[in-house]
């Protein structure tokens, strides 16, 4: 899994090439950019639209930590019912909560009183493809 | 300010994933938890890792499929093909995480490792135990066993008994000789089948009666290996950690087919794909070969056809890792030793005498021709690694390979792989 793009010090222009191609800095490597851990990072494919009112849609890419501890407002996946799951974390007066991002406040699943869900990872960035 | 070289005390620890090929399925899988999972070998062949639940219904290890077919559709048992991908990634992270406790880890397998622990303090080696088994599992999600003692085979016992335990980790450094009486000499690593046979036979069933025979007796009835198992559990050290990959110095392909094959073209095929691969493999290790060996068979224990296997090796004037020059020497081997008639099951080849590439043979003629074939191979290697192995490919490799591996089981998942990503439905 290697994602690079050359990196070039020199602005584009049309028409004649420019000497300072000679000068290519180094390749831009987005690994290092997105992957802070690499052995606790998994590149998980989003199948479905129920997400897309957190940013979330169809065939994105999505990229988890499974080190990192969820903060506040943290997209998480979470095995509930041992199912894997996209969610949204909240924290509330010293309580923890999963929902599915919608301002609906009923699909609030406390997580003190349901030990047997276990948060399985944060996601740290979602690729999405324009075109 | 310490003393020079104060007396520490060797601490080695063995980390081993539990049911590791299991509990690969299980990462992306979590309806498998707590359920019977079994995996399967190349070709759904036997029984390669059990969930401890697959173990309580009697599934052995090493079965072959057809023989606990019954039992799985009784008991719902979740079946899986080997997923090599997906655990040889699993398998990286597991040791990439190890090596954010210590530099000093040597991986012994591809779901083993040991750890040198001898700097850590007496009292906090059992909770630095628990640390590395907390954080294997937080981040790649493969439950392990931890066991920690003065020397690696005293920590495969205590490996053992950590396995039994509900926390996972043991530091078995007092009451030893209680667990080593309750430990069968058979269970003891490094001794294998044979010289257990002889163990028992000599009235030694557990590793303390091992532990506590005469020096004598050892160096006379076994070999060196033997000794120094002994000596190991008197918690002497003297197994070295081997922490450099050591390069291989042979490198074998070979599947068995899916559909048995009787056609000289197809076996082609097959050998020419096994052929590049190894040679591919040599390349990125900067080895060369001095010798390919090739073999075919049918299979032994079919009782209705006659049984044929043979093998020709054939040794090469100059070393070289070119895929051109070695499929064309193993085609030409294939050609000697087929035989029409058979329906063969196995076809393999073996690349053996590895050396450094660099320290090459001189050859008048070999430098000009070789920088050429170089250019080459590295630029197959290249689009190879780039979009996905075989993109190129000889014409001899065939294209539409139906000899290729039965995996009808296999969950498909690659977390190293773009194409195969596991999915998550929302």
């Amino acid at each position: 899994m290697k994602l690079t793009i050359p990196f070039y010090l020199h602005k584009v222009g049309a028409g004649f090439p420019s000497p300072a191609t000679d000068y290519i800095e180094d390749d831009i490597d987005l690994n290092s950019h997105l992957i802070t851990n690499a052995p606790a990072t998994f590149i998980i494919r989003v199948q479905g639209k129920s997400m897309v009112n957190v940013g979330i849609y169809d065939g994105d890419l999505l990229i988890v930590d499974k080190s990192k501890d969820p903060r506040n407002f943290s997209t998480v996946i979470a095995n509930i019912n041992e199912e894997l799951v996209v969610k949204t974390l909240i924290k509330e007066k010293g309580d923890s909560y999963i929902t599915s991002g919608s301002k609906n406040i009923s699909d609030k699943i406390n997580l003190t009183e349901n030990p047997e869900i276990i948060i399985w990872g944060v996601v740290t960035y979602v690729i999405h493809k324009q075109q | 300010m310490s003393s020079i070289n104060s007396n520490k005390k060797n601490k080695i620890a063995l980390i081993d994933c539990n049911s590791f090929y299991v509990s690969c399925e299980r990462l992306f899988n979590p309806k498998i938890n707590n359920k019977p999972v079994v995996v399967l070998s190349n070709n759904d062949g036997c029984v390669i890792s059990r969930s401890t639940e697959a173990k309580k219904l009697g599934i052995k290890m090493g079965e072959p499929y057809f023989k606990v077919k019954e039992l799985v559709k009784k008991n719902k048992v979740h079946i899986f093909s080997s997923n090599y991908a997906l655990y040889g990634d699993l398998s990286r992270r597991v040791m990439k995480t190890l090596k954010s406790f210590s530099d000093k880890i040597e991986i012994y397998s591809i779901d083993e490792a040991f750890v040198d622990l001898s700097h850590i303090k007496e009292e906090e080696v059992e909770n630095y135990g628990k640390e590395i088994r907390e954080r294997i599992l937080k981040w790649t999600g493969i439950p392990t066993s931890v066991g920690i003692a003065s020397t690696k085979t005293l920590s495969k016992v205590a490996n053992n008994i950590a396995k039994k335990n509900k926390t996972g980790v043991i530091y078995l450094n007092k009451n030893i000789d209680t667990y080593l009486k309750n430990f069968y000499v058979s269970d003891i690593w490094g001794v294998g089948k044979q010289l257990s046979k002889l163990y028992e036979k000599n009235g030694i069933m557990t590793a303390y009666q091992l532990k506590n025979i005469s020096n004598t007796w050892v160096k006379k009835s076994t070999n060196v290996l033997g000794a120094r198992t002994v000596m190991e559990l008197r918690g002497i050290p003297c197994v070295d950690f081997e922490i450099e990959e050591a390069k291989r110095k042979s490198c074998c392909v070979s599947r068995s087919f899916g559909k048995k094959v009787e056609s000289l073209d197809k076996l082609k095929e097959s050998i020419t794909t096994h052929c590049l691969n190894a040679a591919e493999k040599i390349r990125n290790d900067e080895q060369t070969t001095k010798s390919i060996t090739i073999y075919i068979r049918t299979s032994p224990f079919d009782k209705n056809r006659k049984y044929y296997s043979n093998s020709i090796t054939i040794d090469l004037p100059v070393a070289t890792n070119n895929s051109l020059e070695l499929v064309k020497l193993a085609i030409n081997g294939l050609t000697k030793i087929y035989k029409y008639g058979y329906f063969y099951q196995k076809a393999g080849i073996i690349l053996s005498k590895l050396r450094e590439a660099s320290e090459n043979d001189f050859n008048l003629l070999a430098p000009i021709m070789e920088k050429k074939s170089k250019t080459l191979m590295q630029a197959i290697d290249l689009t190879n690694a780039k979009y996905g192995r075989n993109a190129i490919s000889l014409a001899q490799a065939g294209i539409n390979n139906d000899w290729k591996m039965r995996r009808e089981h296999s969950s498909k998942i690659d977390t190293a792989s773009f194409d195969f990503l596991p999915e998550i439905s929302v």
